[in-house]
């Protein structure tokens, strides 16, 4: 295939465009493999990741992460590269990526490369150019640092099973949570299409470790995993289905990570909702937390919630509301309860669950030494006993531990702006904009419509 | 009778030889202190006594830890002499002898309820916090003659733990890493063992002036971390508290 690319474009306005392009993918992830250097070439990977700076945003700069190319033939409304936007274009050639990759990673700027892409002419033409430059990253330049890469939707199967073999982990994009999201805001792409190279990552990864087993020397395929993100707050679609979503992407495709990512509106497309109050920031974290809840804590998504109640609750993280909602269960005692029922006590995390079990072979554990290991007392308190006692003469009460537990103030990633400060007027047209509901209602007390 | 106190070097050979000299005294633990460096208020009715570092009386308690308390309780000391916390000596010395008064003392570190061994513990993570800080935050510059040099001002004696890890992943580049505070160096000669130097009249101005590419690289890259981030989600405080000022001197992006 030839491929010419605007020559006369300098490397740092193509950076500049292409950043700004790739800015809204959320997956800045470099973790999943532990990889030691091979003494030849560059990198190594490390399997907690590593993060290497912050932005503005407060966002982890783990990976160079930039689209191959602005240029698309596709017209998502809610994407800032759709073909009718008016915004510069610019690509990269398979030589300036390896070359910046390589000088960022030495001087430990990067942990690796997440290299996505519009789709320019069609989508195999896109992905071979991916394929290209991270063959020539890791075959010629030695690179072994992490490469995260997206299977471009519609490309051939053999080019996302060639780009397999070379990156650490891959993405296909949801997108939108449902089918019917997906056909109002990116009428060009379908959801088979994108289920398709997903389920072909899962089984060439089933593949590749049956492989492993019977020669250990095989290639590796997509050795950290398969994620994918979706669009939180651009359809109506209520938390319970996104969670439900979200369990069957963990279930059916066995992904590593699913990401949430708050809308941002870059378009004014009429079929977009306004979001005056700007992202929907703390929704977005609520997710995150479920979603922590479903991978590490032994939660189901139809314990958090339910037809009935749809979404989550904006004063409380779901753990906590989970455990306000199941009273029978506690207290717990610390002392005696097995390690599954210690994660569903607020204020004990995976850590200091597993120091718990540990600390609790060399003696039984006091308020003193729960407060060492990590837990959370002032959280924890109203749900544990310690050698058969409560921490203090305690009401079980939803209302009186619900008070109690809001009166210590949640930490949260952002300013829980409007809440407090923001007065509504009469004249704040908040129910107007969209069509109303429970979400809204929620959006509404925290000032983000 | 009157308590003894140690006074042992500021290293790992010094504090395992001061616990090696513990045993050898036969006396009870309770009673023996130990110390690193000098102590300015005296006690009195106490001894105070000088211990001398050696390497082979180290080695057998450095092989003692490791079979008795496992290899995790030893890296755990190791990251806890690397602080500079007054009371690690004291903590590594009453937490050894804690777990070889275990029937299993593999199981020291769950012992968190033993106030010595939470000392330890909490000064284990502190240093590695801080090791895997710098392996986020360091930044090389290219100089003129190829070698990638940084500076760093770690809050503990990191360059031990942070050289494997550059060592590993840049095995055919030249690299030094200066420790300001403390005045050492870890040296990586390509496709060679790394070492540690020191030199506490080291200036500054002694290095190489860069390369002809690093301005550019540093350019782009803060260019690139301007670029990625989304205005409408601007969070200042969130990312001052992931990456603490402190750091921010020594990272190229946010200018010198």
């Amino acid at each position: 295939m030839y491929y010419k690319a605007a020559e006369e474009m300098g490397i740092k306005e193509k950076l500049g465009i292409l950043t700004d392009a790739a800015k809204y993918d959320v997956a800045c992830t470099s973790s999943g493999v532990d990889r030691r250097g091979n003494g030849k070439g560059m990198g190594n990977t490390e399997l907690g990741g590593i993060c290497h700076s912050f932005s503005s945003d407060g966002r982890c700069i783990s990976l160079l992460k930039i689209l191959f190319t602005n240029e698309c033939i596709y017209d998502c409304k809610y994407c800032i590269n759709r073909k009718s936007n008016d915004v510069p274009r610019a690509s990269f050639t398979p030589d300036e990526v390896c070359e910046l990759t390589m000088g960022f990673y030495k001087r430990n700027y990067i942990e690796g490369l997440f290299l996505s892409s519009g789709i320019l002419y069609n989508p195999d033409f896109t992905m071979e150019l991916i394929c290209q430059t991270i063959y020539k990253l890791r075959k010629e330049h030695g690179f072994q640092g992490y490469i995260h890469v997206k299977a471009i939707p519609g490309a051939d199967p053999v080019l996302i099973q060639k780009a397999g073999f070379y990156a650490d982990r891959m993405s296909v994009n949801l997108e939108l949570p449902t089918a019917d999201g997906l056909r109002q805001l990116a009428p060009n792409k379908h959801r088979k299409n994108i289920l398709a190279p997903m389920r072909q990552i899962q089984n060439g990864i089933q593949a590749n470790k049956n492989e492993l087993v019977l020669y250990k020397k095989a290639p590796y395929f997509v050795p950290a995993g398969q994620s994918t993100q979706m669009i939180i707050g651009a359809t109506p679609e209520n938390d319970y289905q996104l969670m439900m979503v979200a369990e069957s992407l963990y279930q059916k495709f066995e992904l590593k990570r699913v990401f949430y990512s708050a809308f941002v509106n870059v378009n004014e497309d009429k079929d977009l909702p306004a979001l005056p109050g700007g992202p929907p920031l703390l929704r977005e974290h609520r997710l995150y937390q479920a979603d922590w809840l479903l991978r590490y804590y032994g939660f189901q998504a139809k314990e958090l919630l339910s037809e009935e109640r749809p979404n989550f609750n904006i004063l409380l993280d779901p753990k906590a509301d989970w455990a306000l909602r199941h009273l029978e269960v506690f207290p717990i005692e610390v002392n005696q309860a097995d390690y599954q029922l210690l994660l569903r006590i607020p204020g004990i995390g995976v850590k200091s669950a597993q120091r718990i079990v540990r600390a609790r072979k060399n003696g039984a554990l006091r308020f003193e030494d729960l407060k060492k290991i990590g837990v959370v007392l002032k959280r924890a308190l109203y749900f544990i006993t310690c050698g058969g006692r409560m921490m203090y003469r305690t009401k079980m009460e939803e209302d009186y531990i619900t008070r109690n537990l809001l009166s210590v103030k949640e930490k949260l990633p952002f300013e829980r702006d409007g809440m407090t400060y923001r007065q509504m007027s009469l004249f704040d047209d908040v129910n107007f904009q969209m069509p109303s509901g429970k979400e809204d209602c929620m959006k509404a007390a925290l000032g983000q419509l | 009778m009157e308590e003894k106190y140690f006074i042992c070097e500021d290293s790992l050979e010094g504090i395992f030889t001061g616990i090696y000299e513990a045993y050898a005294l036969r006396e009870e633990h309770e009673r023996i202190h130990i110390q690193v460096g000098e102590e300015e208020n005296l006690r009195l009715f106490a001894v105070y006594i000088e211990i001398k570092p050696d390497r082979e009386k180290a080695a057998k308690v450095a092989g003692t830890i490791n079979r008795r308390l496992g290899e995790e309780a030893y890296l755990d000391i190791c990251r806890a002499l690397a602080s500079e916390d007054g009371q690690k000596g004291e903590a590594v010395y009453k937490m050894v002898v804690c777990g070889l008064r275990m029937k299993d003392g593999r199981r020291i570190m769950g012992n968190l309820a033993d106030p010595y061994v939470h000392k330890v513990f909490e000064l284990a993570r502190f240093t590695r916090n801080e090791v895997h800080h710098w392996k986020e935050f360091l930044r090389f510059q290219e100089l003129e003659n190829g070698i990638l040099f940084s500076r760093i001002g770690p809050k503990c004696n990191v360059l031990t733990f942070l050289a494997p890890h550059f060592a590993d992943r840049l095995p055919l580049l030249d690299f030094v890493i200066y420790d300001e505070k403390r005045g050492i160096f870890a040296v990586h000669p390509k496709s060679k063992e790394w070492y540690l130097v020191t030199d506490r009249d080291f200036e500054e101005e002694k290095i190489a002036p860069y390369s002809e590419g690093e301005l550019e690289y540093q350019e782009l890259f803060t260019f690139f971390c301007h670029k990625i981030a989304i205005k409408e989600r601007k969070n200042l405080k969130l990312q001052r508290n992931m990456l603490p000022l402190r750091f921010q001197e020594y990272m190229v992006e946010f200018g010198q």
